[in-house]
């Protein structure tokens, strides 16, 4: 391998250490307490667990949900039935069939199965509900939740009712507790440094920059989605063999701002977050709910019992956090990307990625001269607007097009259609043979369409070689695999040295580059480039085209290069197609467009003499 | 026949209801482009100033409570909300739950956690026979204002310098903001409208159930949300036809159901969105959110 890693030795360490290390020293501090105090910290490790499914999918995809606490619930319940006594199960729920009710399983295997069904119903759950829209997301899963309830809440012969069940037996003790928390740390982590779970961050970073990459969104919720259904389940099902009752409320909508509380003020992105989110606020809740139940505050002030004071706490600390540190307290960051835990360790001069070895480690670049991307008689209109009329255009593998053409002439749209953003009214794009018209922009880039877009679109909190490696990871590339790709890709555009910078802290002009880096790692054979120069100074504008040429050569892909700036195009494009107005003007050698008397009326105009000399 | 008609006056009168829910909902969201969840403890709070001021006639206490749901939307927009304004959909979804939490709470600890009887008008739950149809007074009530709420709100948009500055708003608030639209205004009024809706809907279910609690926001604004998200988020016209639609399903299955299934019917009915979901992802009338910015 290259000596290129996505973080150093002593960050992932640290990232993994840290939060375990801090669950061990909760677990400590439990078990030596009274019993009430192991019950309450047994209980905070709970949350946890269910926190970190949270985590899971929230943290990574960006996307509210409100309904994983019915995964919770669920959990919960079977593994109540599980446990249940037979002798107490066929008072509490006669329903319930009697090879579950007669079941009377230990806690290992019942909190497993328990787990498995709740990451099953995520799973069944999220297929409809994954489709919906990003915002449809955090509502459509706040009304699973109430079905939840509900459901448990009416179903008295299985559930017990709105009374739910009692005498469940309390296995769960604070070592227990802790390990289970401690590997939801290790799964979340792992999920989250996972190809599927940089794909999914990609998705939360920029949506439509991750679909142009090749990223099925729905497809990364979803697994994401199942996977903290699996946490929730299992977190559900340890605080009932805690609490040893059950009831419908309990994993309901008090227990949802609690836990969202938890996520967010840690920063959700984190999944160290998340482990001091769990506890401190587990801990203020007890405080508060000591508050609640009347208290005598410094023997001045006594306060009588006031139910839902600890609420109003939560909620208030909810609400601060939003609006002045949404990022949480850990920003974001895991513990061995926070710089006030790498500046414990002995400062080692840093040194960047080096380039030797990496060349070595080139991945072949494949090479097809064959197949060809077309677009035959292409039209579209909006509302009435003809953007598109009939156009035609070919891109072979090796070649770079120039499309050109003044604002409004339908480059963008042109685009947009080729790439699968945009469905034409008539007309069809053929890749390779094949007809891909109306196919969804990922399943192009997966067969071989990258694009970049006119604004940079970064994922600002990836790192360059992160950024640059879920392109090869959207087109299924592995993760060890996709880092020796995007190495090679950022060494060959000259951004080797800003590996592990975050891409949101480039300059807007390595940003741009940065993109097309990007699209560069999906390994495309055609790469279609939206106005790559629009905002480059005269300097970075002739690295741009050095760095295409490049890119040509080594790549072997087909570029299309849209620009109005003639000058960039007649320097780079041996081939040029002039667009105005939705139809095709000319196409031909730069010498023959530009000396073509309806170009030049049409497009150059006037300016002719000033675009020529640019 | 007549049970038809019945049921069916019934179930545009629960549909009514919903729909002013969702219409205070989407009302915001179309200038903020938030999903504000505390709408559902405007319409509380505005419930609770009934039970508190029970002493006034129940006429009089009726605009008290409609000058609470404006001013506590109005109060908790400049307090909470306008900080993340520019704040994601996602972070303004989770800052209105922490408002909905706190409000919600502060009502528990300050009067009760438990639900408290509110006495109404003897009138309103009398009922008036048409033919062989007996109709509650209330529904009349529900369906008349909702008519004319919405009356008063395409008014309001349409032939108004104040309505044409929210649309354009709605349409893109930086470009009317540009162009001179003030923006703290917009928002402000927005939410007292909203305010104001939520309170209708908090007087109507006093009349309907005859008490308040603290957590009697939580299902209606869950009902808003899913409204409006089946009718196509932010558009009126689908929060209103949402809102029906929600509200005739609940209403009739409550009557066609088998018994055995009458205590799931919350739970078919928050079912049946998801299933529209699944076939129109951006809801009935297709919303814009969600098309590609490219």
């Amino acid at each position: 391998m290259s000596g290129v890693r996505f973080r150093s030795r002593a960050s992932l360490a640290a990232s993994l250490l840290v939060p375990l290390a801090l669950i061990a020293i909760v677990v400590g501090v439990g078990a030596g307490g009274t019993t009430s105090f192991q019950g309450t910290v047994t209980l905070i490790l709970c949350n946890l667990v269910i926190v970190l499914g949270l985590q899971v999918f929230v943290g990574n995809s960006g996307v509210y949900s409100f309904g994983q606490l019915g995964f919770a619930t669920a959990g919960a319940y079977v593994a109540a039935f599980l446990t249940l006594p037979a002798a107490f199960a066929l008072l509490q729920t006669p329903g319930l069939p009697h090879f579950i009710a007669d079941a009377d399983l230990g806690p290992l295997v019942s909190t497993l199965i328990a787990a498995a069904a709740s990451g099953l119903l995520a799973l069944v759950v999220g297929l409809p509900l994954m489709r919906t829209s990003t915002l449809a997301i955090p509502i459509s899963t706040f009304a699973f939740l109430l079905v939840v309830y509900n459901v448990v809440a009416n179903w008295d012969r299985v559930t017990g009712g709105s009374g739910g069940l009692v005498s469940i037996p309390a296995t769960t003790s604070v070592e227990s507790a802790g390990i289970w928390a401690g590997a939801a740390v290790l799964l979340a982590l792992a999920f989250k440094w996972s190809a599927s779970g940089y794909r999914l961050q990609a998705t939360r970073e920029d949506e439509v920059a991750a679909r142009s990459l090749g990223i099925n969104v729905m497809r990364e919720r979803l697994i994401a989605f199942a996977i903290s259904g699996v946490l929730c389940g299992a977190g559900g099902a340890l605080a009932v063999h805690q609490s040893s009752v059950l009831n419908p409320t309990t994993f309901y909508f008090a227990a949802t701002v609690t836990t969202m509380t938890m996520l967010v003020i840690g920063g959700a992105r984190s999944v160290f977050g998340a482990v001091i989110g769990a506890i401190a606020i587990g801990m203020v809740n007890e405080v508060l709910r000591g508050v609640e139940n009347g208290a005598n505050l410094l023997g001045v002030i006594s306060i009588g019992a006031a139910p839902g004071l600890a609420a109003i706490g939560l909620g208030l600390i909810l609400l601060a956090t939003m609006v002045a540190m949404p990022s949480g307290l850990t920003g974001g960051q895991e513990a061995g990307e926070l710089r006030w835990i790498c500046r414990l360790r002995p400062a080692k001069p840093t040194t960047s990625p080096s380039t030797r070895g990496v060349l070595a480690d080139r991945v072949p670049v494949e090479r097809s001269a064959e197949g060809a991307l077309r677009a035959a008689g292409i039209s579209l209109a909006f509302s009435g607007l003809h953007v598109l009329r009939g156009i035609d255009l070919d891109l072979h593998p090796g070649e770079a097009l120039g499309l050109v053409g003044p604002n409004g002439a339908g480059k963008t749209t042109l685009v947009n259609v080729l790439s699968g953003f945009q469905r034409p009214d008539a007309g069809a794009v053929v890749l390779d043979g094949a007809d891909v018209t109306g196919r969804s922009p990922a399943r192009l880039a997966r067969h071989g369409l990258a694009r970049t877009f006119q604004a940079a679109l970064p994922f600002p909190q990836l790192s360059c070689l992160e950024s640059v490696a879920v392109g090869a990871m959207a087109v299924g590339t592995g993760r060890r695999t996709a880092v020796a790709v995007a190495t090679d890709v950022l060494d060959r555009l000259n951004l080797l040295g800003q590996a592990r910078r975050p891409a949101g802290s480039l300059p807007p002009g390595s940003q741009r580059l940065l993109g097309v880096a990007r699209a560069l790692a999906t390994r495309p054979r055609y790469l279609l480039l939206d106005e790559p120069a629009a905002g480059l100074n005269e300097v970075e504008r002739e690295e741009l085209i050095a760095i295409l040429r490049k890119v040509l050569r080594d790549f072997g892909c087909g570029v299309l290069l849209i620009e109005h700036d003639m000058g960039m195009v007649m320097e780079f494009c041996p081939r040029v197609q002039v667009l105005d107005d939705g139809i095709t003007l000319r196409t031909g050698t730069p010498e023959e467009v530009q000396a073509d008397p309806a170009v030049i009326e049409a497009y150059l105009g006037s300016s002719y003499p000033t675009a020529v000399n640019a | 026949m007549a049970d038809l008609i019945q049921n069916l006056i019934d179930a545009l009168a629960l549909g009514s209801l919903y729909a002013l829910i969702a219409l205070g909902i989407t009302l915001v969201y179309t200038v903020m482009g938030m999903m504000n969840f505390a709408h559902g403890e405007f319409i509380m709070l505005a419930a609770y100033a009934l039970y508190v001021f029970a002493g006034l006639p129940f006429a009089a206490a009726v605009p008290v409570a409609l000058l609470t749901g404006v001013l506590i939307a109005v109060l908790v927009e400049r307090v909470a909300f306008r900080p993340v304004r520019s704040a994601d959909l996602s972070a303004q979804l989770v800052t209105s739950l922490a408002v909905a939490t706190i409000l919600q709470n502060t009502v528990s600890v300050a009067v009760n956690a438990r639900a408290q009887s509110v006495r109404t008008p003897a009138a309103i739950s009398e009922s008036t026979t048409l033919g062989s149809v007996s109709v509650p007074n209330l529904e009349f009530v529900t369906v008349g204002l909702t008519a004319i709420v919405l009356g008063g709100l395409g008014w309001l948009l349409y032939r108004t310098r104040t309505g044409l500055a929210m649309r354009a708003a709605a349409e893109d608030f930086e470009m009317a903001r540009l162009l001179g639209v003030r923006a703290d205004r917009v928002i402000a009024i927005a939410f007292a409208i909203s305010g104001a809706l939520a309170a209708a809907v908090g007087v109507l279910i006093v009349l309907q159930t005859g008490q308040v609690s603290p957590t009697m926001g939580l299902t209606p604004v869950l009902i808003g949300f899913v409204a409006v998200v089946i009718g196509g988020f932010g558009r009126m016209v689908g929060a209103v036809a949402g809102g029906l639609l929600l509200g005739a399903l609940s209403s009739l299955l409550g009557v066609y159901l088998p018994d055995g299934l009458v205590p799931f019917r919350d739970a078919i009915v928050f079912t049946f969105p998801v299933l529209i979901l699944i076939f129109r992802p951006h809801g009935l009338l297709g919303g814009e959110i969600g098309r590609a910015r490219v």
